[in-house]
């Protein structure tokens, strides 16, 4: 039942707490959202399945506390990921001047060279707006990652954002193809895109 | 031209009873006929057509009764070729051998056909018929059987090209062909002797020879004649280039010769160096060269040209080196099995000589008493180590440079290490450093680093798996003794294993962060006898009884003064106060606990980790159990807070542990700060931290269960490092030899980039291989394989480059034009001196010429040899390898009304070859 599988990967999603990672990953996962979700404590994960130009792949997605003290924790955690989904709430502009910092662990901890990070903005049902697009996506140019406005509430974007982010890594062979022999994955008969190093271009949505 | 057939005696009307000589004949013409009609598609539609350099060719088998032959046909594709309608209007071709052509440039790249006849007589296009028994072809009827049925298919088919039959043996490369157009017949012979008549030796001699064999019945115009003689030279003498190469000797061990890998050649690549000395179109009237004399000075040939031949025999030593440590990753054999007798398992952690190494307070007089006690091999009766004392000691002073007050090779600290990261150091050249960015290997010059250094040298030098084994064994007995005694392993980034290195850098690291907590555990029991403290066991495993150590919180005297809190529930373990926070129930400050360190874990135990949450499964339930799981630290940091705060709620630790949860109003409560509520999240009723915040015990941190065992942890790293197989200690440096490699040659490819301006390119690609080596876990033959054929690869140029440069350019000066010329040599062509021999690098050849001149006259006279006698008296240059005539002319033939023709011959001479080949023409209209 593994046969069709082309990759397994591993995506992360960091921020603030607060600022509705683990809301992102139900409504993506289980397509719901509960109000009622608890303070991750540490890490958790979800899997998906996610099926990409006629490619399946398979999602192990980390789900991360934001607090403070479990930083140190948290990490240890970002160990071989090819996707990070770094988010801020559009309500609360503190959670979006975190960013930069949430940016630099990512830099120290990934193993990863090329790492595919995708910005999402989170909340905007909500009216209590602090973070405009403009400013978002001008970060997003800045930094060269993806960039997304979603809600986990109404479900805006969400899809999106996941399918967006692995479809970029799966134009990145280096980020997850196995080296060796009888590991050497190739998409179809389609040819790797040239720019396949560069991560960076920023995705208006 | 078809009436030619009638000529023929063979000619037969009847087709079926057509002899074997009209079936080849037939077949041939098919074949030129098949090969003329894909000419003209111009588009080459059969995929037979080979290319060599700039030539191509197509070639078919046929048979002539029971002798197989090979048909060829050539052309070189540089030419633009008269197309059939030219032919037409022109009605005059131009003879194949009206052209100046006279030596072709030697080139390794293109150009190089195999079959010299292009090279010879000029042509660019041309067909040979070529037999493929071994025995050749001798007999004189066959040889012109053969060249006039080949004619005969030829002129059938309306061609005009040279076409050629090969005779005699294969190796002397002769050939005889014909070439006809409407007015001009011409018969390309040649002559293949091992030693030519003495009279034509010269060229003197020789233009006799041609003027005899044109027998113009006219006068002949002046020949003009154009003279190539080459040089070789092969004996290089003190031009001769070497690698710095140490002697590794055991009895004078040098530390220095080994602590970087070696790089090089062992023999010099460059083994012949060709000099060429050509003079071009010159009448025969005006020059002399006979046995007495010639006019053929090499020094004042009006032209130099020279190439280079180079050997790719050579053993490389950085690529064997890194090859040595891949052939050891399939040698399964634990380090106890190759050690053997040396040492048992059992017993080696008794005694350790090593105590001397990493003792420095040890005063020197003991040292050097303790000296023959070093080896932690017993020195029982079971024979020598396999590596000596002599080699082995200074290895680990070079490992270990803080046991020794005089460290020649010291790490360089921290802090040093931080400042040069941040101002692109000197000593290691910055752009290194960012290609180098993602490897997964270690510091550069690290403890890991050396040790992977050592162990390249001991596989390859100092005594192969055995004493690869030996190192290793002493390392780990040094890390044992290094944690015992409590004393920080030097050569390692502080901090927690860090994951972007390999796993042996954060094994050590590891094993480092479990000394530092040891020392700081034993530390704190020498200084303030604590009675809970004094209990612990540093080496017992049993969990139950073992504490987290924190610094005790020393007593603060406000508090102390303060009889709020009852005894039991006095406040512990308090960093500082937490900005002006007041408890919410008691209005006393909000302090932050001191907490327990979090947890170093190397990378290995990171999968396990994950794996394990992994198999909890991605449902509810499965999280639920993930954070039950992840929860410890949770409640370790509640519980310290609790003690550090009594008196305190829920709201209070969430205000220092998740201020978002904590959303605050305007209103002021009684204490003067404002009054807030939980996050909606947090009030979910029997939520986990809600939970969790009941069942946890004001516990301060020193006396919780420790969340790391530095105990366990380090005799986990210890029996790691111990049991590790040679090809598990192999696997795991190889990424890091292979660095290092890349830094010994990124310093070569810097000092020969100006005549090697792709080094770099290939050095990036090598670096892209070993990145992803680096990051790929387990090597093995193939791709390690092909990593050090890369390697080698541009090992190789890089010591062609040097030995260059140290032939033409020993000074290194600012000679401008030499780069490009040595840049030009490495591809393998020959190349134009400019200026001759009164240019720089015409200066360089004489004298290395005339070096090895003196040194073979040397040899002669010693011999009693006579002093090799040059016709010029010329003392610098030795008998030319090799001298080649050209000759031309345009002949009346063969009556005085004829028109004219080309004649030519080319003569060349070299000590084991004689060759005449000639091109005669004649009239075939007016005769
Ligand atoms: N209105 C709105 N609320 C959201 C959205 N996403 C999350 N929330 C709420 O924000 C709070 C924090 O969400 P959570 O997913 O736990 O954040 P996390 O700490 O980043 O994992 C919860 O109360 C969610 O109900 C959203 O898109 N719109
Ligand atoms: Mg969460």
């Amino acid at each position: 039942m593994d046969d069709d599988i082309l990759t397994t990967l591993k995506i992360l999603i960091i921020g603030e707490s607060g600022v509705g990672k683990s809301s992102l990953l139900l409504r993506f996962t289980e397509d719901n959202f509960d109000p009622e979700q608890t303070l991750t404590i540490g890490v958790d994960f979800k899997t998906k399945r996610l099926a990409i130009e006629g490619n399946t792949v398979k999602l192990a997605i980390w789900d991360t506390a934001g607090q403070e003290r479990f930083r140190t924790l948290t990490p240890s955690y970002y160990r071989d990921a090819q996707g990070a989904i770094l988010v801020y709430d559009v309500c609360n502009y503190s959670t979006f001047s975190k960013l930069e910092t949430w940016l630099s662990e990512l830099e120290t901890y990934s193993t990863k060279r090329n790492i595919i990070k995708m910005i999402v903005a989170n909340k905007i049902d909500m009216d209590n707006r602090e973070v405009s697009r403009e400013e978002g996506m001008h970060f997003a140019k800045k930094h060269k990652t993806l960039f997304i406005e979603a809600s986990a509430k109404t479900k805006d974007g969400v899809q999106s954002a996941f399918e967006e982010l692995v479809q970029k890594i799966i134009q990145t062979p280096d980020l997850w193809e196995n080296y060796g022999p009888g590991s050497n994955f190739h998409l179809g008969n389609k040819e790797h895109p040239a720019q396949s190093n560069c991560s960076g271009y920023c995705n208006l949505a | 031209m078809n009436e030619e057939i009638d000529e023929s005696d063979f000619y037969h009307q009847d087709f079926t009873t057509a002899s074997e000589w009209e079936v080849f004949i037939a077949r041939l013409e098919e074949i030129v006929h098949q090969w003329k009609v894909d000419d003209l598609k111009e588009e080459d539609a059969t995929n037979l057509i080979i290319k060599q350099g700039l030539w191509n060719i197509k070639q078919e088998k046929l048979q002539f009764v029971d002798v197989e032959f090979t048909l060829f046909y050539y052309k070189n594709t540089s030419v633009q070729h008269k197309s059939v309608e030219d032919d037409d209007d022109t009605k005059k071709c131009k003879h194949p051998l009206e052209n100046l052509h006279d030596f072709v440039m030697y080139s390794e790249s293109h150009n190089n056909l195999e079959c010299p006849l292009a090279e010879w007589y000029g042509l660019n296009e041309f067909i040979t018929l070529n037999f493929s028994s071994p025995n050749g072809i001798h007999v004189e009827s066959q040889i012109k059987l053969l060249l006039s049925s080949t004619q005969l298919a030829i002129n059938n088919t309306n061609c005009t090209i040279p076409i050629f039959v090969q005779i005699r043996d294969k190796w002397q490369n002769c050939y005889l062909g014909v070439y006809e157009d409407e007015q001009i017949r011409t018969n390309f012979e040649m002559i293949h002797l091992r030693k030519g008549p003495q009279h034509c030796q010269y060229l003197t001699g020789l233009v006799d020879l041609f003027k005899t064999k044109i027998m113009s019945p006219v006068s002949l115009p002046p020949i003009t004649v154009s003279v190539q003689l080459t040089f070789h030279l092969i004996e290089f003498g003190i031009s001769t280039w070497k690698q710095d190469l140490h002697d590794i000797d055991r009895e004078n061990f040098d530390l220095e010769s080994i602590c970087a890998l070696p790089f090089g050649v062992t023999h010099d690549p460059v083994t012949n160096l060709i000099l060429k000395t050509t003079w071009s179109h010159l009448p025969d009237h005006l020059i002399v060269d006979s046995e007495n004399y010639s006019d053929f000075d090499p020094m004042q040939a009006p032209k130099w040209s020279c190439y280079v031949v180079m050997t790719d025999q050579s053993l490389c030593l950085l690529s064997e080196s890194l090859s040595d440590v891949l052939n050891t990753v399939n040698n399964n054999s634990s380090v106890y099995d190759i050690l053997g007798d040396f040492v048992s398992s059992a017993d080696h952690n008794l005694d350790n000589p090593l105590d001397l190494l990493t003792e420095p307070k040890l005063p020197t007089f003991s040292t050097v008493l303790k000296r023959a006690a070093r080896n932690s091999l017993p020195k029982s009766s079971k024979g020598v180590a396999p590596l000596s004392e002599e080699v082995l000691v200074p290895i680990l002073y070079f490992l270990f440079p803080d046991a020794d007050d005089e460290n020649a090779f010291p790490y360089s600290s921290n802090k040093e290490k931080d400042n040069g990261d941040n101002m692109s150091s000197s000593h290691t050249p910055s752009m290194m450093e960012t290609e180098c960015k993602g490897f997964k290997t270690c510091k550069e010059n690290s403890l890991p680093w050396r040790i992977a250094i050592m162990f390249v040298q001991t596989l390859g030098m100092l005594g192969g798996p055995k004493a690869a084994a030996h190192l290793w064994f002493e390392f780990v007995q040094e890390m044992r003794f290094r944690w015992e005694k409590s004393i920080p392993i030097p050569g390692l980034p502080s901090g927690y294993p860090d994951p972007r290195t390999c796993l042996l850098n954060q094994k050590l690291q590891m094993l480092n962060c479990c000394i530092e907590r040891k020392r700081a555990r034993e530390s704190r029991e020498t200084s303030t006898p604590n009675v809970e403290n004094q209990t612990v066991d540093p080496n017992s495993s049993t969990d139950d009884e073992e504490f987290y150590d924190c610094s005790p919180d020393k007593p603060d005297e406000e508090d102390k003064k303060r009889a709020r809190h009852s005894l039991w529930n006095q406040p512990v373990g308090r960093l500082g106060k937490f900005e002006n926070l007041k408890l919410i129930k008691t209005g006393d400050p909000l302090y932050i606990p001191i907490t327990q360190d979090c947890v170093p874990k190397t990378e290995d135990q990171l999968e396990e980790d994950t794996d394990v949450l992994l198999q909890l499964g991605s449902d509810a339930q499965g999280s639920e159990l993930r954070a039950k799981m992840m929860s410890a630290s949770l409640l370790s940091d509640m519980e310290s807070f609790k003690a550090a705060n009594p008196g305190s709620i829920l709201e209070d630790f969430i205000r220092w542990y998740s201020p978002r949860d904590w959303i605050e109003e305007s209103e002021l409560d009684e204490w003067g700060q404002k009054k807030g509520y939980l996050s909606s999240r947090m009030l979910i009723s029997d939520n986990a931290w809600i939970q969790m915040w009941e069942s946890a015990k004001p516990v301060p941190a020193n006396r919780q269960k420790r969340l790391f065992d530095d105990t366990r942890e380090a005799e986990k790293v210890l029996h790691f490092l111990d049991s590790r197989t040679l090809s598990q200690i192999s696997d795991m440096l190889f990424s890091i030899g292979s660095h290092a490699a890349i830094c010994r040659l990124y310093e070569e490819c810097e000092q020969v980039s100006s005549v090697l301006p792709t080094a770099f390119k290939s050095l990036q690609r090598i670096i892209k291989y070993v990145e992803k080596i680096s990051r790929n876990g387990k090597i093995c033959d193939r791709i390690g394989g092909n990593l050090i054929q890369q390697i080698a690869a541009l090992e190789l140029c890089i010591s062609q480059a040097h030995s260059l440069l140290y032939k033409l350019n020993p000074s290194r000066g600012c000679e401008q034009n030499i780069d490009p010329f040595v840049e030009k040599l490495m591809n393998g062509d020959e190349i134009e001196i400019e200026g001759t021999s009164k240019s720089y690098i015409g200066g360089r050849l004489i004298t290395m010429f005339s070096e090895a001149q003196k040194l073979a006259n040397m040899i002669m006279t010693e011999h009693g040899g006579l002093v090799d006698h040059h016709p010029t008296g010329n003392i610098t240059f030795p008998h030319p390898h090799q001298r080649e005539f050209v000759m031309r002319v345009s002949a009346v033939r063969p009556a005085t009304y004829s028109i004219k023709s080309p004649q030519f011959l080319r003569t060349i001479l070299s000590k084991n070859e004689f060759r005449l080949v000639g091109a005669f023409s004649e009239d075939v209209v007016f005769f």
